[in-house]
């Protein structure tokens, strides 16, 4: 059986070096987080992750798309 | 009758016994509730329980029942709703102590029109915390644990429902499906789960998870169970925005006769992405040999191919924590602390998502599904796995599926969450054990708002088997 890349990808990734941690901590303090608090430092690894498995979505051809906002599905 | 024999009677043949009153709704309360006492200890299905109210509720019903004012298949039945329905003067959890004594004072529709159709609320029922991950873990409440082994998990979100449903203490339950919410107890736990058509079953006054992506629906032992709970509670609702307009049929007429014939001519594609991802060899021996049984009573079985099948997780889950982080945001901020340290760290890491990454998400989710309508244009149904492995050890990270360890979180949403982005019809029904004992599940997708070809299929598949009678050791 093989394996697909993308479902290996969605188990976050945590070694991405995208954001750093000044990055991190101006971002969490604008979305209104606590920044003193210690659990900032579990955030840190977290919000890596995620920003690393939408890289994927970055790398899709989306080009006169528009987005699906609709949302109720259309009858056949 | 024996207590436990009507704890495992579906609604479908309970109905028959009230309406010619050879049960009543007392009895069929009173060896629910027993059962529960019994189970309720290991299970930990309910947040709430009513015992007392449903006991009343059954005097009820058997008074109209014996004045000759039968409402239909549900009078007398019991149900039980996911703890983040709102109950006017029950308290309703979503599963946070934050809200231990949060008490509604208006039903939610679903709540409402099962009641008009003379169900019994035997109580709430327990799940992972605001919905928000697929294992059934709440420290709040307690983890909920699965009838077929008490160490393993339910799944999730609606693991109280997977497991009061297949143990007996409820007959007709129900859940919320935001990334497979619904599917992933049902096959887990071994019943049936249904998740309409986005907009089809109202979703007022049930707590959101993530607007665009949350539906309604019902968890059951059987498909006419499901066809009955969808009589009730599907269609239009103008107190739900995302509600749809369309015309609700008789879900009923979906089920055909007991030789399989329901599967007779229709279409279903086996997309041969379902089989390139780390699954359980055991998993995938029991869908195949479902769909084997499906295409030898006459449907046309062919291998399709739906290549963004492998971008479903990171589209569903970019608009999945966006929305959640929106919708949360305030909660988050003010009780962050009193919430399970995982759903906290989920819920704060979506307040990273920029606008921009979320509308790229939905452009894709556009692309998305119209590679799924495309694919739905050349067959009538799209047939896998709802799990890729069976139901894990609790609180395990990681799960072992063939040859590979993958994260639990991913393994259990794999197959669940193509149908939350595209909102089409999707169903899971037994179709195997694994040698240990355990569930496997196979799902069947549909078009949308065509759940009448779902539960058709459905239906003929669970008519020629036996996996749904069988009974956790519980």
């Amino acid at each position: 059986m093989s394996s697909n890349s993308t479902y290996q990808g969605v188990s976050p990734i945590a070694n991405q070096e995208d954001l750093d941690r000044d990055t991190f901590l101006r971002l969490a303090a604008a979305a209104g987080l606590d920044v003193s608090s210690p659990h900032i430092e579990e955030l840190f690894p977290n919000v890596r992750s995620l920003l690393a498995s939408l890289e994927s979505l970055r790398q899709m051809d989306v080009s006169g798309a528009e987005p699906d906002m609709a949302f109720i599905p259309p009858r056949e | 009758m024996e207590g436990l024999e009507l704890c495992y009677m579906s609604a479908g043949e309970l109905s028959r016994l009230v309406e010619s009153r050879e049960v009543s709704p007392v009895e069929i309360v009173e060896a629910h509730l027993a059962r529960i006492d019994a189970t309720e200890p290991v299970l930990n299905s309910f947040i709430t329980l009513l015992p007392e109210e449903a006991r009343s509720a059954a005097r009820r019903a058997e008074r109209e029942i014996q004045a000759g004012a039968y409402r239909g298949p549900l009078h007398g039945i019991p149900v039980a709703l996911k703890d983040l329905y709102n109950t006017a003067g029950v308290r309703t959890t979503s599963g946070s102590r934050i809200f231990d004594t949060f008490i509604p004072t208006e039903d939610c529709t679903v709540a409402t029109r099962f009641k008009e159709a003379g169900a019994i609320l035997l109580g709430k029922l327990n799940l992972h915390q605001f919905a928000f991950g697929p294992t059934g873990e709440n420290p709040d409440y307690g983890h909920m644990h699965n009838p077929w082994d008490p160490e393993l998990i339910t799944g999730g979100s609606s693991g109280g429902s997977g497991s009061a449903t297949a143990a007996g203490q409820c007959t007709v339950t129900t859940g919320s499906d935001t990334g497979g919410s619904i599917r992933i107890p049902a096959a887990l736990c071994g019943i049936v789960g249904l998740k309409p058509t986005y907009g089809l079953v109202s979703r007022y006054g049930l707590t959101p998870l993530s607007w665009s992506l949350d539906h309604a629906g019902p968890m059951v032992r059987t498909v006419e169970d499901a066809a009955l709970a969808m009589n009730v509670i599907a269609g239009h609702d103008p107190k739900d925005v995302a509600s749809a307009q369309v015309e609700v049929p008789d879900y009923t007429t979906a089920l055909t006769g007991s030789d399989g014939t329901g599967l007779r001519g229709l279409r279903i594609g086996v997309p041969a992405e379902y089989f390139q991802v780390p699954l359980d060899p055991q998993v995938e021996r029991a869908v195949r040999e479902a769909i084997s049984l499906m295409e030898s009573l006459g449907a046309e079985v062919t291998e399709v191919s739906f290549p963004m099948f492998h971008d479903a997780q990171a589209i569903s889950g970019a608009i999945l924590v966006a929305e959640a982080a929106a919708y949360h945001r305030d909660l988050l901020l003010e009780h962050g602390h009193k919430l399970y340290p995982p759903v906290r760290l989920r819920l704060e890491a979506g307040l990273f998502i920029s606008a921009a990454d979320y509308l790229r998400a939905q452009q894709a989710r556009t692309l998305f599904n119209r590679q799924a309508r495309e694919l739905l244009n050349q067959v009538d149904l799209l047939a896998g796995p709802t799990e890729p492995v069976t139901a894990p050890k609790l609180l395990a990270t990681h799960v072992q599926a063939g040859e590979e360890e993958v994260a639990t979180t991913a393994a259990l949403t794999l197959y669940t969450r193509p149908y939350n982005i595209t909102g089409f019809p999707a169903i899971t029904v037994p179709c195997g054990f694994s040698d240990e004992g355990l569930p496997i599940g196979l799902q069947l997708a549909g078009r949308p708002f065509d759940e009448l070809t779902v539960l058709r299929a459905a239906h003929a598949y669970e008519q020629v088997t036996d996996w749904h009678r069988r009974r956790p050791p519980i």
